[in-house]
This record gives C-alpha cells, structure tokens and sequence, in this order.
C-alpha cells in the first residue's frame, strides 16, 4: 500500500472533504504541514469538535491503516508498546521437553503481543498514529511517548531495538484536562480547533446526514450555537448537532417546533442539570433566534 | 523594528517579537517556521498565518498574542507583507544545511554539500544544534570532546586573534562609556597571577534550551576532563550542582547522571531566583571568588519581576567573579539582538557575550576561556 502524496493544502482539502472531513483552511494546512515535514500534530479543542474524526479521515484519504491508542490515567508500556505472551509461552515450554526450551526462544517475536505503539512503528505499510486524549495519560507515560516520538524507534530488550522504516503520520488530540509537557509540545505541530462557524456547521451537518432538509439543518445548528454561547456544564459539540439532525430527520421533521425542541434535546445536552437549565430558561429565546438565523 | 529583507529575516525578527511577548520561541522553532514556509505559497497570506502559527504556538492561551504580533508585523507595512523577496542566499544556506541532514537524498544533485566544496563535517561544524538530527548530533558529540583535547595547540593562535577585537568587552565597554573611572579588571589581572583559575559553569537547562543543553553539558564534561577545578550547576526554576554527576569519565553516563540529578529539567526559567541561590549558597563559600563563571542561558526570563532580581544578582556575581562569560545560543541567529528583558538586564554585568548554539562556536568558547586563561597567567 502506498499513500497518496497531495502537492498542496488544497488538493489535501478536497480529499479530506471525499473522505467526508470538513476541514478549513487552518486545519488542512496544519494537516498538510504534518504530513510535509514528517511532525506530530497535536489537536485540541472542545469536545466533539472533529479531532478524533481529523485523524480517522486523514487514514481515510491517504489512503492509511489508522492505529489508535486510546490514553487513559494509568496507561502503561503492557498495554501502549507491547507485552509477552506469558500463557502462550508458558503452554509452549509445557509442549516442549522439559528443559529444552531455550530463553532466547521463549522471548522472541512470537511470543510478543503487539500494542499500537510497537504495531505503528513496525508495520511496513503507512501509518496514522492516532494518540487519542493524551492528556489522560500520566505524565510517565508522556516522558515515554516523547522519546518514542523523536526517534520513532522502541526497544524490547530481550529482542532489541524496532526502528520505524518510515514515519508514521503521528496525530495527538487533547482536551486540556491538564497541561501537556512542554518538551512534548515542542515536538509537535500545534492546532486549535475551534468549534465551527454556523455556515460550516451547516455544511458538516448536511454532509454527515445526507438528505437533511436544508432548512432543518440551518435551525438545527444555528440552536445549538446559541446553546453555545450559554454557561453550560457541556457545552454540545458538532458531534450533538449532527446526532441531533439526524434524529430529527429520522423523525420526518422540516423544521423546529418547541414539542420537537423539548422532546430531543436529551441527543443534544447530555447533562442532566443543562438539559433542565435550558429547558427552564432558554429553550423559547433560542428556538426563536434559531428561526430567525435560518430566514 | 529594524527592516529586515527576505523570509529569513522576517521570521527571525518575528520570532523576536514573539519572544518578547512572552512565548518560548527558540532557534530550532525559528527554523522549524522556515522549512514549514518552504512547503507553503509564501504568497498566501493565510498558509504564512497558519504555519508559523502552527510552529509558534503551544497553547491556546498564546492564540491572542501570536494574533496581535502577526498583524502588527506582518500587516503593518503599508505594501503588501507578503510580496516578500525570494528566498535570500541565508535561506538557500539554512536548506543546503538541511538537506546535509539527510546525505542520500542530497547526493548526486548539484546542491549536494560535496558539489559545493563543502565537507559534511564542515556543515556540521556550523549547523545549530537545534537543527540536528539524532544521526548528526551522534557525530558531533564526539567533535565536542575533541575540543578539549585541542584546545592548547589552538590558543595562542586564536588568543592574538580577540586581541584584536573580535570579541567585544562589554562590561569594560559600557563601564568605560559611563566614565566610571579606573580598570579594576586590569588590577585583578596583576593581582591574581599564576592562580590556576576556577571555571564555574551555570546552564540553563529549561525548556527554551532543549536543544543546546546536551551539547553544552558534553562540552563542560570535555573541559573538566582537562583541568581541575570545574564547577557545574544546572537550572530551570531551581539550582542544582551537577559537578558529582559529571565525574564519571563516561560523557553519557555523565549526561545521564546529570539529567536525573536535575527535578526541572526542561521546565520553567526563574534565572534571577536560581542565580541567587547560587550567590547565597556558594558565592559565600567563596566559590566565585576569582573563578571564571560561565552562564549558558538565551536569558528568557518567565517571571515578571525576574529582570529586576536579575540585575541584582549578576551584578552580586560579576562583583566576585574575575570574568562573567554569557552564552546565549539566540546569538547565532544573524538577526538575534539582545532585546529580551533578562538578556539586557544582565549584559551589563558580562564580560563576554558568545553564541554557543553550534561547534564552531563551542571550539570559539574554548578559545575565549584559554584565553582569559593565558592572559592572566602572562
Ligand atoms: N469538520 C468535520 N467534518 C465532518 N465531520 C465532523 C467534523 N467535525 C466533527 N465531525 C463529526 O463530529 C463527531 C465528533 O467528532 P470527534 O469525535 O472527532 O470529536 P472530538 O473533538 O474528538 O471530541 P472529543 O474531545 O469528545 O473526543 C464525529 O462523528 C465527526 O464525524
Ligand atoms: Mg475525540
């Protein structure tokens, strides 16, 4: 498998939007500039504003085997890099005579379970690593990451040293849980995705929920950019106004209606105490702007 | 602002702007910014926004200031910003140095450093440390102890040399300027010949000075392996003295020694607490007295009233010291001017003032500590 080179961040554009990515101009540059001068991009922003996706539709249009590690607070080597088989070796030495399996044996690439980490950097063929949430990894696990990213190699000491025989396109997200390590940042590309304008939305919207009434999707985002703009628990992401648009589409819907509004918004707000906020106070104000938002 | 022509110039005096505004912009930044612009239409205003963004930035909150600085100095100038002159010859240099990165994909082409008459390890010699690869700084690790082992055939050499003023005395400079009469750095000399002299070395191990720190380590670790009396601290936020790490022969171990002994390695920068800690901790213990201190620092001071404290301090340091030597790695860059807040407070109160981000000027450094050297023993 060979992956696609793109000559400019345009061509990048247009083939993310096939891969039915959205990207503006700020993120595909950054995109285009990862994959030009081989560098770890680090994507944070709210939530649901499309990091996770960016990665997923780079794998998509590269064409690229997408590898995910997912980080969470305890994260470690065993389940990020690799681990032995203990119970294969152990079922190994019990098939073997006793005494005449060899160390050497036991500990080779057979016996290895590959974790993301070791499998990215292994593999022949071309790799979008996807670090996903790194900041809820500890920060040991983020001194590990930082090595394996300047040398993009891993040692197993009882096999050796793994060198990538090409760079992965490496993708970090964050949602700012905590401050990542500046040696880290320093390594990366950094971009901030900021949630989308209300015509973006519109258009991912009508993308990832194909045959939306236009005028449904124009209310729909336009609400939940005025949910926005409210001191919410959780604030909704784009990932809330597609699921939202397609529960309503689903129901047959061509445009907002406050027992419509009222009767799904649990797709949109998933915080119980948001949901009764809104519901109490905002919910007739904002249908209203919402109407007028979409003319 | 001075008017700089051409790409390099832009971004580097950009990168100054940003620096002042409280980012951490350090050369290997500046050149990261560089090889994103070459991939990009140097014409579009926004593919210029979104990659020295993506280079200078690290977190959300630094968005408003690097906005704010690019339109001040990329959207100021009445002419279009962005009719930028073609890449200057400094330009085609920094991608002829890339490109010797990477030997296979330069070979064969007229570009190559060998078509240029230009030896690899001639390009190494001057390539910023910050722009190395793991490959080329591997070779050029072992340059660095070399520079130790050279050292007394080269001084009386290059000792004429800065006689004739290559390197400028600042603090006699400005002391002299400001009719502050009479040469205590004269009568010092007379005094205190024949003492070997003490070499007190301070690094600045935060995370501004990635790049440099590993090399000027190796270098201290070089130098101490040729004489006695060496002295060596690293700091960030804090001070810790590193001479028991690097007395294994070792330089690696001693590398490794150094970075475990150091809670702050890549961190922060407090120069003006961290100098004062080591003024009350061991300049009253005599340690500066006489000795030759080198400050390694591109003097990024993070706090607010750090300027102030660290005047105070150099001023206290440069007191004891017989000379204070500054080595700030910013100062390779051709457009690099001493602008930062802590830079300038404390250039008054040093001695010599070198750059330190490549071999040759490691091999300089070397040169201009034999020197004081010889020049007191004399
Ligand atoms: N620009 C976009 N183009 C197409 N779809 C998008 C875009 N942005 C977001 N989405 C959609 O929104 C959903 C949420 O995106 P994603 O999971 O990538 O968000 P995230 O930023 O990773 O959120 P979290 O921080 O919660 O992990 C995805 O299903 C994705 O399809
Ligand atoms: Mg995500």
């Amino acid at each position: 498998m060979t992956a696609r080179t793109f000559a400019t961040i345009d061509d990048l554009q247009a083939g993310l939007l096939d891969a039915s990515y959205l990207a503006d101009r700020g993120l595909a540059s950054v995109l285009f500039l990862a994959l030009k001068l081989e560098k770890p991009l680090l994507l944070e922003g709210e939530a649901g504003v499309g990091k996770t996706e960016a990665a997923k539709a780079m794998a998509r249009v590269l064409p690229a085997r997408l590898i995910r590690l997912q980080c969470y607070e305890g994260l470690d080597v065993a389940h990020a890099v690799y681990e032995w088989n203990y119970s294969r070796q152990l079922l190994h030495i019990r098939a073997a005579q006793e005494g005449t399996v060899s160390e050497e044996e036991l500990f080779g690439p057979e016996f290895l379970i590959r974790r993301p980490l070791l499998e990215a950097i292994e593999t022949d063929e071309p790799v979008v690593l996807l670090i996903d949430e790194i900041d809820r990894a500890d920060d040991e696990f983020e001194a590990f990451l930082l090595e394996v990213l300047s040398d993009f190699q891993i040692t197993v000491p009882e096999i050796g040293t793994i060198q990538a025989k090409r760079r992965p396109v490496v993708i970090l997200t964050s949602n700012r849980t905590r401050e990542l390590h500046d040696a880290l940042k320093r390594r990366a590309l950094f971009h901030w995705i900021d949630h989308p304008s209300l015509e973006r939305e519109v258009e991912i919207v009508r993308l990832r929920v194909p045959g939306v009434p236009e005028r449904l999707a124009l209310q729909a985002a336009a609400f939940v950019q005025g949910l926005r703009r409210l001191d919410l628990e959780k604030p909704p992401g784009v990932a809330e106004t597609i699921d939202w648009a397609q529960a309503l589409a689903a129901l047959g819907s061509h445009e907002l209606d406050p027992d419509l509004v009222e009767s799904t918004l649990g797709s949109v707000l998933k915080h119980h105490e948001d949901l009764q906020a809104v519901r109490d106070a905002a919910l007739a104000d904002l249908l209203e702007e919402a109407r007028v938002a979409a003319g | 602002m001075p008017r700089v022509s051409g790409v390099v110039g832009h971004v580097v005096t950009f990168g100054r702007v940003l620096r002042q505004a409280g980012l951490e912009i350090g050369p290997n930044r500046i050149a990261d910014g560089l090889s994103g612009l070459d991939q990009v239409d140097l014409t579009r205003q926004d593919d210029v926004y979104w990659t020295l963004r993506a280079n200078f930035v690290t977190r959300r909150e630094e968005l408003e200031i690097f906005d704010r600085a690019f339109q001040a100095w990329f959207l100021r100038t009445p002419v279009s910003p962005f009719e930028l002159s073609p890449p200057t010859p400094q330009s085609a240099v920094l991608r002829r140095i890339h490109a010797a990165g990477r030997p296979d994909s330069a070979a064969g082409t007229d570009e190559s450093p060998a078509a240029r008459g230009w030896s690899y390890e001639e390009i190494l010699r001057t390539k910023d440390f910050g722009a190395m690869t793991s490959d080329e700084f591997d070779r050029v690790r072992a340059l660095i102890a070399d520079i130790a082992a050279e050292r007394p055939r080269r001084r009386s050499r290059r000792l004429r040399r800065h006689h004739r003023g290559r390197e400028l005395d600042l603090r006699r400079t400005i002391r002299e300027s400001l009719g502050a009469g009479g040469d205590p750095v004269h009568r010092q000399y007379r005094l205190r010949a024949r003492v070997p002299r003490k070499l007190v070395v301070l690094c600045d191990v935060s995370g501004s000075m990635e790049a440099y720190v590993r090399p000027l380590l190796l270098f201290v670790h070089a130098v101490r392996g040729s004489g006695k009396g060496v002295e060596a601290f690293a700091f960030g936020t804090r001070l810790t003295r590193l001479t028991r790490a690097l007395e294994t022969s070792d330089p690696d171990r001693a590398l490794q020694d150094a970075a475990r002994s150091v809670a702050d390695w890549c961190g922060g920068t407090r120069i003006g607490a961290s100098l004062k800690t080591y003024n009350d901790d061991w300049g009253r213990r005599a340690l500066t007295r006489g000795a030759v201190v080198v400050i390694a620092s591109d003097g990024w001071e993070r706090e607010e009233s750090g300027a102030r404290l660290l005047e105070d301090q150099m001023a206290r340091l440069a007191r004891q010291a017989y000379t204070v030597v500054w080595v700030n790695p910013l100062k390779g860059h051709p457009a690099y001017e001493p602008l930062a807040a802590g830079m300038r407070a404390a250039l008054p109160h040093v001695d010599r003032f070198l750059p330190g981000h490549n071999l040759a000027s490691l091999e300089r450094l070397g040169e201009v500590l034999m020197g004081i050297e010889r020049r007191h023993a004399a």
